[in-house]
């Protein structure tokens, strides 16, 4: 591959990781909505929502870091939309692999922790070691899943763990092959994506919003920019990891698509967990289904 | 100790001199007693017959007698009773015994009259502002408290004829009912 | 710390000319700023009085107020609108300027209820403040006791309309009579009134002052203001 065919990925990648995650925040709204029998935002929401955002006249800037932060923030996750292959482009998915795209999901969490320190709002620190017990809580089966899987393909190559499933059909998925992981995997990606049942750290009524809440203008259009990185990115992980990746667009979007759509049908049936609670219920549960996958996987 | 305690109280009420009983339905009684022995009656209501909630202490202002009357009631859990005890106590100065020491919960209430009232309570923790905590105004629910001067003296009106209302007359809308119209 | 009085008083230097439009484009961005201003408000999840019960019926399944954009917002630098719903007592009044004074601006006030527009019901009430617009720019009224919230959709409708055509700047009467409003808040408040936000420097900031910015109770202002402490926390422990 050549150095403009990498570039033009490059660019490309997170351009239509932007996209799809405006439309992956619009269909959770849209969901939303329907469960309460509402009609839901119209098509452009999530893009007037970010333009107006920017549009702001006042922009309370906290400082350097708390801007820093807001950087760090998307920064990670489009560093790690290029390890994360498409159809049709691979990116640096060959040369990063599962354990660097590890440590770019972690960015992001950090970056706020930065941002709102300095922010210096109470209701944000609380917000944010929260945020950070919990990202404790759903790392730990995250890891145990994404080990088991590596260790399964023998690689951490995405784009090769990819092609090994797509080169055995549907039986060949890894939801077919590891269940139990792929179950631990979906209770992980509930709390990354911070919904309900385990979104504590945001809980508007009582601590306004958490991390949010000094945020305002385009540091709050930022996190709209980052939300929507982080559902595409939570989408296509699992996609590629348990759903055989993506052939063709046709049968990628869908799959992205459908596996962000359970974390928000899961999470209009329930209110939320305190923080003991959610380490508890994540360390207990879902590690133990992704041991017992990892001993199954093992043998 | 069911019902009968409540006969005993009531022959017990009946015979001391210088308050008077009335009992107004199985569940509430009516007690007037003067302004220097309500305390010890409250005591012997919560020591000794088990009225240990103090439900509330409200204020009424009689300018014409020159009085306050303080109404305490106290609720018994066990004889399923409230009474009410009324007393009252001079206007000027208006100064009275807290029952603090007996009741905590006072504290509020009283803490609520001077605020309302001006009525000082001595001995009560606190009484500071409480509720109105821009004002400082005479208290405001005595009656000789004009509250309809003291808004038109600090209060500007909204014109009754701004001229963006007369766009909206002409769609056939607009203030129907003027103030005049519906004072009483 | 120097005596607050002694310090001079900095002459402020006039406030910048608006910087010529050059940028071909730029009518056409404003306009699509402005519409994606209009459909898109996060109101102020902050209620005053009895009118706030209409305000469940708006956003939920019955007339879903997601529809128009508008959604939600906990905290005053999220939000774009700030709801007063029903009577405002003098001690509710401080917080409403204190929040108003956060929300970042473009900002917008639209007032509920016939106690917004002349202390309604509460007219002689010694406790409420009558006429909200005194002391914040209001936007848009909706009167009624209580409207109903097809009322509530239509103000919010004409809100709206007025953002998109660009004549929503009531909070730029703020900055532009900030001496009108102040002085009404200090009949009420009393001389020693301050807000922690710097109203003066930012209608600087933003290029808004007028001669009606500056006057006497500005003035009161400056002489009176004292350097903001954290807020006092009082325990009292119980001696018994």
């Amino acid at each position: 591959m050549s150095w403009q065919e990498l570039l033009l990925e490059l660019t490309l990648m997170p351009l239509l990781a932007f996209v799809i995650g405006l439309a992956m925040v619009l269909m959770m709204r849209r969901i939303a909505a329907q469960i309460q029998r509402r009609v839901g935002p119209p098509l452009l929401q999530p893009i007037y929502d970010i333009v107006k955002l920017y549009s702001k006249q006042t922009q309370i800037s906290h400082g350097f870091i708390h801007e820093l932060g807001i950087m760090m923030a998307v920064g990670g996750y489009i560093a790690a939309e290029a390890l994360l292959p498409v159809p049709g482009m691979d990116g640096l998915a060959d040369k990063g692999g599962l354990i660097t795209l590890i440590y770019f999901l972690m960015v992001p969490t950090l970056g706020m922790a930065l941002g709102v320190g300095q922010c210096a709002n109470p209701n944000g620190s609380i917000g944010i070691s929260r945020a950070l017990t919990a990202m404790l809580a759903y790392d730990i089966p995250f890891v145990i899943v994404v080990f088991g899987v590596a260790f399964h393909y023998q690689t951490t190559n995405l784009a090769e763990i990819a092609a090994i499933q797509q080169a055995h059909g549907v039986s060949g998925w890894g939801m077919m092959e590891m269940p139990l992981l792929a179950l631990a995997a979906l209770f992980a990606l509930q709390g990354m994506m911070g919904k309900q049942p385990f979104e504590v750290y945001i809980a508007p009524a009582e601590i306004a919003t958490g991390p949010m809440v000094e945020m305002s203008g385009k540091f709050m259009g930022g996190l709209f920019v980052m939300q929507s990185f982080q559902y595409y990115t939570a989408g296509v992980l699992y996609t590629i990891l348990f759903l055989g990746g993506g052939e063709n667009w046709l049968t990628f979007l869908p799959k992205i698509f459908a596996v962000v759509a359970i974390p928000m049908t899961i999470a209009m049936l329930f209110p939320r967990f305190r923080t003991e609670d959610l380490v508890r219920l994540m360390w207990k549960w879902p590690v133990m289904a992704g041991l017992l996958g990892l001993a199954f996987v093992m043998n | 100790m069911d019902k009968n305690l409540n006969v005993w109280l009531d022959n017990l009420l009946q015979e001391i001199e210088g308050i008077k009983f009335r009992r107004k339905s199985t569940r509430r009684v009516r007690i007037d007693v003067a302004m220097d022995a309500l305390p010890t009656l409250l005591e012997l209501l919560q020591g000794r017959a088990s009225y240990v909630h103090l439900s509330a202490i409200t204020c009424v202002d009689w300018p014409d007698d020159g009085e306050f009357e303080l109404v305490y009631h106290v609720w018994s859990y066990e004889t399923q009773s409230l009474v009410s005890a009324h007393t009252r106590i001079p206007r000027d100065p208006g100064v009275y015994l807290s029952i603090y020491d007996l009741y905590e919960p006072a504290a509020f209430f009283e803490r609520d009259i001077h605020e309302m009232f001006g009525v000082f309570f001595e001995g009560s923790p606190d009484m500071e502002k409480f509720i109105l905590t821009e004002w400082d105004g005479p208290p405001p629910m005595r009656k000789e408290f004009d509250s309809e001067a003291f808004v038109n003296q600090q209060f500007e009106w909204q014109p009754y004829h701004p001229d963006w209302l007369k766009e909206l007359e002409e769609e056939g809308g607009g203030v129907t009912t003027r103030p005049e119209d519906i004072r009483w | 710390m120097k005596d607050i009085k002694k310090i001079e008083i900095i002459q402020r230097p006039p406030p910048p000319e608006p910087a010529r439009r050059t940028n071909p484009l730029a009518r056409v961005f404003d306009e699509l700023v402005r519409f994606c201003q209009s459909r898109s408000m996060f109101m102020l999840h902050y209620c005053t009085g009895c009118g706030a019960i209409e305000l469940p019926p708006a956003m939920t399944s019955r007339f879903d107020m997601e529809r128009l954009g508008i959604q939600p917002m906990v905290t005053p630098r999220q939000a774009d609108i700030l709801l007063v719903t029903g009577y405002v007592s003098v001690k509710t009044l401080k917080r409403i300027i204190l929040t108003y004074e956060q929300m970042p601006s473009p900002k917008y006030v639209i007032g509920i209820c016939s106690c917004t527009v002349n202390g309604g019901m509460y007219w002689q009430s010694y406790a409420t403040a009558k006429v909200l617009k005194d002391y914040i720019p209001v936007d848009v009224y909706i009167a009624g006791c209580m409207p109903r919230p097809e009322a509530v959709i239509s103000g919010l409708r004409a809100l709206m309309e007025d953002i998109r055509t660009g004549r929503g700047d009531a909070w730029k009467k703020y900055y532009q009579n900030y001496d009108f409003y102040l002085g009404n808040q200090q009949r009420l408040f009393g001389e020693k009134w301050q807000t922690p936000t710097d109203v003066i420097a930012e209608a600087h900031h933003y290029g808004m002052m007028t001669d009606q910015t500056l006057g006497e109770h500005t003035d009161l202002l400056e002489q009176n203001e004292v350097p903001l402490d954290a807020l006092r926390t009082r325990l009292k422990a119980r001696t018994e």
